[in-house]
């Protein structure tokens, strides 16, 4: 068992010990090319340790490739190419090096441009051996001429623009199976890359049958006790997160594991919705707790993203006093405290272009006018407002009555007068007016 | 003003580089043994001799900053309340004379307490080995008030003034017996000492509103028995930071002492000695790493601030004779109940996060029909007037008040019963609390207990369901406020606690 470890472990090198033959190698060509030069003439006396070493590694990196694939992580078929290649370059490297010794010399000693053209030789096996190489770890269409044909899909820039499969499940997929279950990997014999290789499924079974998470063998395996052996991803790669199962579990429940649709065509409820959010990282992607998704599913729509929260420090360092309700979206309880009415022209733009973020406002005892507040009808979203202390008239009520989600005012000690609260209070949605004042 | 405060400071002693080399030595040791060695070990070895336990390990490395994103992510979801005036009342008021109307209790005045009703219940040593437990109703009347028709005690004519704004919880029960672990319990979410209180979880985790009070302050009414004692660590900050510490405000003239700026010494040497100082705590603070440097020199810039926002906020000065009118005769006195209400109200339009105040002299288990009656008359007026006061000036839109004692009171009497005087133990199966203002509904009643008030029979809030759910108004999840310590995270909640949805607004 210790043993196998071992090898395992050395295999596992072998992607690191390739890159000292490719660099020893081409070095040598290199040197063997600057020496034409007159300049670098000196460097003829190091090609052939240069190339001796080259060929020391790569036979090593034959030998660990070869333990490499004992561990059966990579199809057999696909193997061959590189591992022919891989020999023949270490068998080339080594014959080239051989070569250069005095002993053969004596013999026979190559034409100089005949032993550059066996250097360039060696240089393409090399390229080839490199590039099966790099196919196998990630994927033959990795490096292909067919990438630049692929369309790149951009990141949907809101929830209801993403196309379900394409932007988000897919994604998930190759992320957390791809490494494995790919086209030139295929563990299982089976792909996550395309609908279609889903739908087909692997050795087992087909792995997505749409409307139907039992027959759906990924949704099986993502969602097995860990422990077992056949919990997918296997060997203690990242599991899926809970979120992630949850979409995929609707994709393939109600979604019915189309492909194409968007997230506003296939009518995606809004639990399923935030969580969409936060895997494709729109707006604040501060995790989210289930509780903290049933809690906020209350929160009215309208609230939107706040694209600059330097906005939020710039009016801090004003002395305003800003308090974060909800990061998504983003909630703000806003503090102007008493003194400031010198500073509110200052502040206003801020506040105009927070707008429909503010919540909760705190304006009171800052003898400020109704001409200071002109900026009250723009913040829609607004539900507890506090103005007293402020010699305020009636003319704010035309600032109030257009906020449909406005609860409470407090006009305490202002200039409102008796008639104009009582025509607040009929605005719907107004709950609470308060318009005590003191020593009365 | 002599100019060396400007130069830079070093420690040029022998004895003291001796140290600082020794400390030096150490620091490299434990960061380097623990950072690089484990990370070398981890990477190297973890994958196959630990297996999936590397990946844990990992993130166990990196706990401060973990504690910094668990503090990021608050609030957890949109907050109904930003303050909260805790009155609690020491000692462990009687659910039977104030809240919980028992009338079928009237025709077993004297007769022993069923078994079948104590279902072999713990009693304190002080009631155990009384040949008869003897059932007592209340001697005090109960009416019907407010919209909801509510029973409330005759003893409280003005809470029930205010019962429609309150939400009041009968079926709360505690797990101890005693004092000092329920009051414990109820302040910390623990029996045993050691755990943060409930305001210093508060300020750990929502901040500060205004920087120039402490978040977390305390009063405690000086016009009280001290029957049952209380101690600092009942606000204390337990394992959190200790700029997080209930401040207690004394009970008198001077709320905090030493204020006033001593003789020949004006503010701007104070700030100049305060900056330098602050500066020396950096250098050590630079040195050892040592939180509880940063904590000092938080609290030396908090006591500076202080000496200009305390003597604005405790001064009624400003009050109206309407306003001590309402809280009654007390509240001209500093350090009363009644006082302290107004202060409490004063500290809370200056946006503290967290007052609590403390009232003893509840643990009758004698004369519980004077004892009740003074309390009452100590508490309730300004209790009323606190919750008016806060209603009229638009403050209970966003300030949580809740009212209630460490536990509640047996249903039989301790001690000889006569038909005038009797007395009550300790009990922790069922009592009452009330909550007002944001977050809670108004107005209702929730949870039901037997015909004895001695079992919760409907609704059960247990005293970590009680915390779940005050942070829950806050806007916290009380599962996700959590501090590393001693090599575990910990909760107000600990492993428990429900938030009680049914009486959320």
């Amino acid at each position: 068992m210790m043993l196998l470890d071992i090898t395992t472990l050395i295999g596992h090198l072998h992607p690191v010990v390739v890159h000292l033959p490719i660099g020893f190698l081409a070095l040598a060509i290199l040197f063997e090319l600057l020496s034409y030069f007159k300049k670098f003439e000196q460097l003829k006396i190091a090609i052939p340790i240069t190339i001796f070493v080259g060929f020391i590694t790569a036979v090593l990196s034959c030998i660990f490739g070869y333990l490499l694939s004992l561990g059966g992580e990579y199809e057999l078929s696909q193997i061959n190419n590189h591992k022919i290649a891989g020999i023949t370059l270490a068998v080339a490297s080594g014959l080239l090096f051989i070569s250069t010794t005095d002993f053969v010399k004596k013999i026979f000693s190559i034409p100089r441009l005949i032993f550059s053209s066996l250097c360039v030789v060696v240089l393409l096996i090399m390229i080839y051996t490199g590039h099966q190489g790099g196919s196998l770890t990630h994927g033959s269409d990795y490096l292909s001429i067919k990438l630049i044909n692929e369309p790149i899909r951009k990141k949907p820039s809101s929830v209801a623009e993403a196309l379900l499969f394409e932007d988000i499940v897919q994604p998930i997929l190759i992320q957390r199976c791809g490494q494995c279950h790919r086209e030139g990997k295929m563990k299982g014999q089976f792909s996550v890359q395309t609908l279609e290789t889903l739908l087909k499924g692997g050795k087992t079974r087909a792995a997505i049958v749409a409307g139907s998470l039992n027959k759906s063998e990924l949704f099986n395996r993502i969602t097995l006790d860990p422990s077992n052996e056949k919990y997918m991803p296997a060997d203690g790669k990242t599991p899926l997160t809970k979120a992630e199962i949850e979409i995929i579990q609707w994709w393939i429940e109600k979604g019915l594991a189309t492909k194409g649709k968007k997230i506003a065509e296939l009518k995606v409820n809004p639990e399923i919705q935030s969580k969409i959010a936060a895997v494709l990282g729109i707006g604040n992607s501060t995790a989210v707790s289930e509780t903290a998704i049933t809690e906020n599913s209350k929160i009215n729509p309208e609230i939107t993203a706040l694209s600059n929260t330097a906005l939020i420090d710039s009016l801090r360092n004003k002395g305003v006093n800003v308090r974060l309700m909800l990061h998504q979206p983003v909630m703000l309880d806003i503090t102007i405290p008493p003194g400031m009415s010198a500073s509110i022209n200052s502040i206003k733009p801020i506040l105009q272009s927070i707008a429909k973020n503010v919540i909760w406002l705190n304006l009171s005892n800052n003898g400020l006018t109704d001409n200071d507040l002109d900026f009250l009808a723009g913040m829609t979203n607004l539900e507890k407002l506090r103005l007293e202390k402020n010699p305020i008239t009636d003319k704010i009520l035309t600032q109030l009555s257009g906020l449909k989600h406005l609860e409470a005012v407090n006009l305490n000690e202002t200039n409102v007068s008796e008639a104009g609260i009582e025509k607040l209070k009929q605005v719907p949605g107004i709950k609470r007016v308060y318009q005590w004042k003191e020593g009365k | 003003m002599s100019d060396h405060h400007h130069e830079p400071f070093k420690f040029t002693t022998p004895e003291l580089d001796q140290i600082k080399k020794k400390w030096d030595r150490r620091n490299f040791l434990t960061k380097t043994s623990l950072g690089i060695g484990a990370v070398a070990l981890g990477s190297l070895i973890g994958k196959n001799l630990l297996g999936k336990a590397a990946g844990s390990m990992a993130a166990e490395g990196s706990a401060a900053s973990l504690e910094e994103e668990i503090l990021r992510a608050i609030p957890h979801f949109a907050p109904k309340a930003k303050r909260v005036v805790y009155l609690f009342m020491s000692g462990g008021p009687s659910q039977i004379e104030t809240f919980d109307y028992k009338p079928k209790l009237v025709d077993m005045f004297g007769q022993a307490l069923p078994d079948s009703v104590r279902q072999g219940q713990r009693l304190t040593s002080m009631s155990s080995n009384q040949s008869i437990l003897p059932i007592v109703p209340s001697i005090y009347k109960f009416n019907q008030h407010g919209q909801s028709q509510t029973w409330i005690s005759e003893m409280l004519p003005h809470t029930a003034e205010v019962v429609d704004d309150l939400c009041i919880i009968k079926s709360i029960h505690s797990e101890a017996i005693n004092h000092d672990p329920a009051i414990t319990f109820f302040q910390t979410g623990n029996q045993l000492p050691g755990r943060a209180s409930i305001g210093s979880w508060v300020s750990y985790g929502l901040g500060s509103d205004n920087k120039n009070l402490p978040s977390f302050i305390v009063l405690v009414s000086k016009n009280a028995s001290k029957d049952q004692p209380l101690y600092s660590r009942l606000w204390g900050n337990g394992f959190l930071p200790t700029e997080h510490q209930g401040v207690q405000f004394r009970s008198g003239k001077d709320p905090v002492l030493f204020l006033d700026n001593p003789e020949g010494y004006d503010g701007t040497d104070r700030k100049e000695m305060l900056d330098y100082l602050s500066k020396l705590s950096t250098l050590q603070n630079d040195a050892y790493g040592d939180p509880e440097v940063d904590a000092r020199i938080a609290q030396y810039e908090m006591a500076f601030r202080m000496q200009t926002s305390i003597p604005e906020v405790m001064s009624t000065a400003d009050e109206t004779d309407e306003v001590f009118d309402l809280y009654g005769p007390d509240s001209r006195d500093p350090g009363s109940y009644a006082s302290n209400c107004i202060l409490a109200r004063k500290l809370l339009e200056k946006d503290v996060k967290f007052v609590q105040l403390y009232h003893q002299g509840w643990d009758h288990h004698g004369g519980l029909p004077q004892g009740m009656a003074k309390q009452c008359k100590d508490t309730d007026q300004p209790t009323a007037a606190f919750i008016k006061d806060l209603k009229r000036r638009g403050l209970l839109e966003d300030t949580l008040v809740i009212w209630g004692g460490e536990f509640g009171r047996t249903v039989y009497s301790q001690g000889k019963l006569k038909p005038d005087d009797y007395g009550r133990d300790h009990h922790p199966r069922c009592f009452t609390m009330w909550m007002a203002g944001a977050g809670v509904k108004p107005g209702i009643s929730y949870g039901e207990t037997d015909d004895f008030s001695y079992n919760v029979v409907k609704d059960p809030v247990h005293v970590h369901d009680f915390h779940a759910t005050l942070l829950h108004i806050l806007g916290v999840d009380h599962e996700r406020l959590t501090y590393k310590f001693q090599g575990r995270r910990f909760r107000l909640t600990d492993v428990e606690g429900k938030v009680v949805r049914e009486i959320l607004s």
